[in-house]
């Protein structure tokens, strides 16, 4: 009988795998980041602007009442930013940041954010305060979603910016299909948190680092 | 002696899994070979291996999905690609090793049952999932014109009770095999632990799912046998009644692919185009799950013919089998429930 425990404890990191590779986009999300500097140098948080695929857009909008059909005001589809940004809490929103390889740093709650509907485009706008500005020599920034069902792409232009930083700061961003980013991800991140399955996700991480002299 | 049958029981145990899983990874290798049409969005993630591939043919389908549905509003032509395109992307998405595919699996392998009823459990379920997403988005969408929120937190709700239904349903299983693996425990050693664990589960005799059990007999007639079908499983009522469980724990939660092509095809005015996708796409995932059903059965058939092979120990080993399949089903559902496997969850925001 213990023999068959302790061949289910040795299944068991297989299913939770099996879990893992289940997970799969049914959002995508573009995503533009400016990161936000005080002028003493620290930084204070990130300003994101995610646009949601069309599919998504459609289900999102679903039943949502306005004035002209087929437009949407700010004010109309300001209960819609709610949700979003109430139900975004939960995932940390997607946002990782770290100082010098340290913790995760904490954020407050989102400020001045809103929805805009424009082209047939739905985006997300809304800034991230850090719960304590940090300075750092460098500083990490990852966007995901660790179980991958929304899947980030930084916009094909200008996806980072660097607002109010510090002369000589230099800012670099990795896509997640760029191949390095992968392996190193895997080891750090699957280990870390005990599990493949929380951390799927990782490996398809947007990683943006500045280094500050 | 019987714990080296034991562990032998345990070794074709594990041989079954590895099989299924093994079964699974050659069935992605053998799909990475076909040519599925589609041009390739220029950012592929280059993500390694089978599973990394598998994604990536996953979005390329799925988000040619919306396209073809815009293209379909002037091009009346385009349902006939969007319908290849939603086929190609329920058996993909059944591919990767879902849930779903693994209670039912596990289902066949813990009850003695057969290929045949495997594939009718694998279609019925696609089925019935595919039947719950049109009615959620009809309903919910169409007739109430709900809000996202709304809707999303009915498909919040009908997920966890679709879990809880997969825990219950393996309690159950593992309540009826524990007893059969027991028994058969004790008849092959008759120690005084064993005995009183036995006795301990002897509830369970009286039940009436029992009936495959070899009440202290060793010896079981069908050793060594292919173990086919009793006509009155396969026909009777009673006996389709018994799988009726499984199609309802698995059906019962729709697929958040689904529910968004419902309702994207709804907002561009074409819900029919997305009822029909809806429903190809179920065909798409019944085969798969079908495919894999089968592979476990037969995995079982070869494990019982090389158990059979050793002296008298058939019995016990297939017990055992059936037993951990049993687990499997509970472990799954309560790792679902209570959130321990992340499986594809349904993403409120």
């Amino acid at each position: 009988m213990r023999a068959t425990l302790r061949r289910l404890s040795v299944l068991l990191p297989l299913l939770s795998l099996a879990g893992a590779a289940e997970a799969h986009p049914h959002v995508w999300i573009t995503a533009v980041s400016e990161l936000l500097y005080a002028p003493d140098g620290s930084l204070t948080g990130v300003r994101h602007a995610w646009t949601f695929d069309d599919m998504f857009a459609s289900y999102a909008l679903q039943g949502l009442e306005t004035k002209i059909k087929g437009v949407y005001t700010r004010e109309e589809l300001a209960p819609l930013a709610d949700t979003n940004v109430e139900a975004l809490k939960e995932y940390a929103y997607f946002t990782y940041a770290r100082a010098d390889g340290g913790k995760k740093e904490k954020f407050s709650e989102p400020v001045d954010y809103f929805l805009d509907y424009r082209d047939g485009q739905l985006t997300l706008h809304f800034t991230l305060p850090l719960k304590t500005p940090l300075k750092a020599k460098q500083l990490s920034l990852e966007v995901f979603d660790p179980t991958f069902f929304v899947d980030f792409q930084l916009a094909k232009t200008d996806p980072v910016k660097l607002v109010g930083a510090p002369a000589g700061c230099q800012m670099a961003f990795q896509r997640p299909n760029d191949g390095t980013a992968v392996a190193q991800k895997l080891n750090e991140q699957t280990f870390m948190n005990g599990g493949e399955n929380a951390n799927y996700g990782a490996m398809f991480a947007n990683k943006i680092t500045v280094d500050c002299p | 002696m019987s714990q080296a049958r034991f562990a032998c029981g345990i070794l074709a145990c594990t041989a079954v899994l590895a099989a299924v899983l093994a079964a699974d990874g050659a069935i992605h290798a053998i799909m990475a070979q076909t040519p599925f049409g589609g041009p390739r969005p220029p950012a592929e993630p280059q993500i390694g291996g089978i599973v990394g591939w598998l994604l990536a043919r996953q979005s390329e389908f799925y988000r040619e999905i919306s396209a073809t549905i815009r293209a379909a509003k002037s091009d009346g032509s385009a349902v006939w690609t969007l319908l290849v395109i939603s086929f190609a992307y329920g058996i993909f998405h059944a591919a990767g090793p879902g849930h779903g595919k693994a209670v039912i699996s596990s289902y066949l392998v813990a009850n003695q049952e057969t290929a045949r009823r495997g594939i009718v459990l694998s279609f019925a379920s696609a089925l019935m999932q595919a039947l719950v997403a049109v009615l959620i988005v009809s309903v919910g969408a169409w007739l109430l014109n709900a809000t996202a929120k709304t809707m999303c937190g009915a498909e919040k709700a009908i997920e966890i009770g679709s879990y809880a239904l997969i825990a219950a349903f393996g309690a159950r299983l593992v309540w009826t095999k524990g007893g059969s693996f027991i028994r058969a425990l004790q008849a092959s050693r008759p120690e005084p632990a064993l005995a009183m664990a036995a006795h301990h589960h002897h509830h369970g005799h009286d039940r009436p799912h029992a009936h495959h059990d070899h009440d202290g007999h060793v010896h079981d007639e069908h050793c060594g046998h292919s173990h086919g079908p009793e006509p009155s499983e396969l026909a009777g009522p009673r006996g389709w009644r018994r799988g009726l469980g499984a199609v309802v724990a698995v059906g019962a939660r729709p697929c958040s692919g689904a529910i968004l092509v419902l309702v994207f095809a709804l907002a561009q005015g074409l819900f029919w185009a997305g009822v029909a996708a809806t429903f190809v796409m179920g065909l798409g995932t019944a085969i798969t799950v079908a495919t894999i059903a089968v592979l476990a059965v037969s995995a079982k058939d070869v494990a019982r013919r090389l158990s059979a092979a050793g002296e008298g120990g058939g019995t016990l080993i297939m017990r055992g089998i059936e037993f951990g399949a049993a687990g499997l089903v509970l472990l799954l559902g309560s790792g679902l429930l209570f959130g321990y496997i992340a499986s594809e969850r349904v993403t409120c925001f």
